[in-house]
């Protein structure tokens, strides 16, 4: 695995008008690696996404896809990402088998065999209209798109968000066999954080346009214990580690911290909690700190 | 890039083809009628002295059959802004539904993108106007050879100015859709705009791109020869200097047609005198449509460039 990250920002800024949709974010994804991208509506995901695929230009910070400008450098390097916008959007007069013929058109390295055997084993016929699909097997064929390019990173915006469970389900099972079979890295934004931890193995949390935390699920998990304990010892805690998330009850005060050690102190009792809790507490961190105008942010973004 | 582009258009295409085919429908069997007409008067021996003799009766026969027929036929002069129109609405819509994100997301570059789109979308719009041309023209050709092409509602459609008046409406659908990326307004915004510019060049400006020439002869003497078939602006019974001489007979006063009157009203009131007409000659009619072609295609460059720079630098 070559050691260039799969994308890479620093101080990545995007503004609309005088709203900034993504503000400040530096991160880097390893490749091989299978990232959620999670955040409230509004926090910046679809616009982190179409910025990597050179859909929109930075307004301050740079991006690095495979170690290229996604601005400068479209010619070299869309042709080794796939990408599924939000909502999948396809052309709905065309055949399925005509959305195939575009993808050949249009892309110098195209696997037209594998996306056959593909649309086949979903079980939908090549003759069939796209705008007649439903929304998951639409989702189907804008990622058999993508996949027939033989990409090296494939980005999905939101790609379940409009589906039902059992097609969400589908939908990420194909993501899993294609990483299984091609190694390709994977970044999916979503806002929905079930299910994530079955097929991702990093994370990134973005809130109020902020990059709150990028790592792998493993160290995330292993670094944020629940601590309980009397209600009157939170401050020593606050010393020493970061806490996400703070409540009490009459005797008891409970704190989601984000630690690199061991907590040693007796009068703390430490719990692992599951990967959802981590991340809304660190979604609600964020609204505290951006209220009500991320959801314009997303409205402009979208 | 332009197979895609191909089959992003070619139900707009198609839908323009229908409609230049009904129009086929429509004038062919009426064209032939009114070439066999034109035959079978001898009406070919005539062009150039209509007014004399046998030829003058047969002429007015014939252009009184098919002069009405021409007037209902001159209203097509909106279809090029029509087809402008439509071939704009593949781009548009793709912008308004997202799926230009798709093509832009395969390997090729939103510049080759927008350049097969609008390339294509403007090569359908010259082959259409091409059609559209040399329909007009053939049906059209014996009143042409009996009455000129200088008046308004011949001039245009005949020549060249139909490529530019398609390329105008192309252009102003398309500079709306990149600007709003909503079809339906830009596509009204595109039609109501070629609409209000033919109509404002049509009755303002045109008459305006040349100077135009004057003329003053004596009634008893025949009009001078730079007047056959010229688009006469005004013409009225003047003094020998060609100042308005007033004529006692209403509704004399008045643009070209209106000349016809004036033998009757003069034989009644025993006046001997002139004639003033300021016209545009014959002549005059390829500069006039090189002038006018140049404006609607100069500015449908202008606003084609703009779609497409707006699209590149905007859209995402």
């Amino acid at each position: 695995m070559s050691s260039v990250p799969a994308l890479r920002t620093d101080d990545l800024g995007k503004r609309y008008g005088s709203t900034w949709a993504l503000r400040g974010c530096t991160l880097e994804i390893p490749t091989g690696s299978v990232t959620a991208l999670v955040g409230p509506n509004g926090a910046g995901k679809t616009t982190l996404l179409q910025l990597a695929v050179g859909l929109s230009r930075p307004t301050c910070g740079s991006v690095a896809v495979l170690g290229r400008s996604p601005q400068e450098q479209p010619r070299e390097l869309l042709p080794r990402i796939g990408f599924v916008a939000q909502e999948h959007p396809l052309h709905r007069g065309f055949t399925i088998s005509e959305t195939l013929e575009l993808g050949r058109r249009l892309n110098p390295r195209w696997d037209g065999d594998a996306a056959r055997e593909r649309i086949d084993r979903v079980g939908l016929p090549l003759g069939q209209k796209v705008g007649k699909l439903s929304g998951g097997q639409q989702a189907q064929v804008a990622l058999t798109l993508a996949l027939a390019k033989r990409p090296e990173l494939l980005l999905l915006d939101e790609p379940v968000a409009a589906l039902d469970p059992l097609a969400r389900r589908e939908f990420l099972n194909s993501v899993l066999e294609a990483v299984s079979e091609s190694g390709v890295t994977v970044v999916l934004s979503s806002h929905i954080v079930a299910d994530l931890e079955r097929v991702c193995d990093h994370l990134v949390i973005l809130a109020g346009a902020h990059t709150q935390l990028a790592a792998p699920i493993d160290g995330i998990l292993a670094s944020h214990p629940l601590l309980t304990g009397p209600r009157s010892d939170a401050a020593a805690v606050a010393r020493a580690h970061d806490v996400i998330r703070e409540s009490h009850t009459a005797r008891q005060t409970s704190l989601l911290v984000r630690t690199d050690r061991h907590v040693y102190d007796a009068s703390w009792e430490s719990h692992e909690i599951d990967l959802e809790e981590i991340v809304l507490a660190y979604l609600g961190q964020g609204r505290s700190h951006f209220p009500a105008r991320e959801t314009h942010a997303e409205a402009v973004a979208g | 890039m332009i197979w895609v582009a191909w089959r992003q258009q070619r139900t707009e295409s198609l839908i323009a083809a229908g409609i230049l085919a009904l129009l086929a429908v429509l004038l062919v069997p009426t064209g032939l009628d009114m070439a066999s007409a034109y035959h079978h008067a001898g009406l070919t021996a005539c062009a150039g002295h209509e007014a004399s003799g046998s030829c003058g009766d047969a002429v007015r026969a014939f252009v009184s059959r098919f002069e009405q027929i021409g007037n209902v036929i001159a209203w097509l002069t909106l279809v090029p802004g029509l087809i402008g129109v439509l071939l704009a609405a593949p781009f548009v819509l793709q912008l308004e539904h997202g799926t230009h994100r798709l093509d832009w997301t395969q390997s090729v570059t939103r510049g080759r993108w927008i350049g097969g789109k609008l390339g294509l979308a403007i090569a359908a719009a010259l082959l259409a106007a091409l059609a559209f041309t040399l329909l007009m023209v053939w049906w059209r050709a014996p009143l042409v050879h009996l009455q000129g092409r200088m008046e308004p509602g011949i001039f245009d459609s005949e020549g060249v100015v139909v490529f530019g008046y398609t390329l105008f409406a192309l252009g102003l659908a398309l500079a709306a859709g990149a600007l709003w990326r909503r079809a339906v307004p830009s596509l009204v915004v595109g039609f109501a705009g070629y609409f209000a510019a033919r109509l404002f060049v049509e009755t303002w400006l045109r008459q305006r791109l040349l100077s135009s020439h004057t003329a003053t002869w004596a009634l008893d003497r025949a009009a001078p020869a730079n007047l056959t078939h010229a688009w006469v602006l005004t013409g009225y019974p003047s003094d020998k200097s060609g100042h308005v001489a007033a004529l006692p007979c209403p509704g004399i006063h008045g643009p070209g047609p209106r000349l016809t009157l004036l033998p009757k009203c003069l034989a009644t009131q025993d006046v001997a005198g002139y004639m003033h007409a300021i016209y545009h000659p014959a002549s005059s009619f390829w500069a006039l449509q090189g002038l006018e072609t140049g404006l609607f295609g100069g500015v449908a460059v202008v606003l084609i460039a703009f779609a497409a720079w707006r699209t590149h630098s905007h859209a995402a």
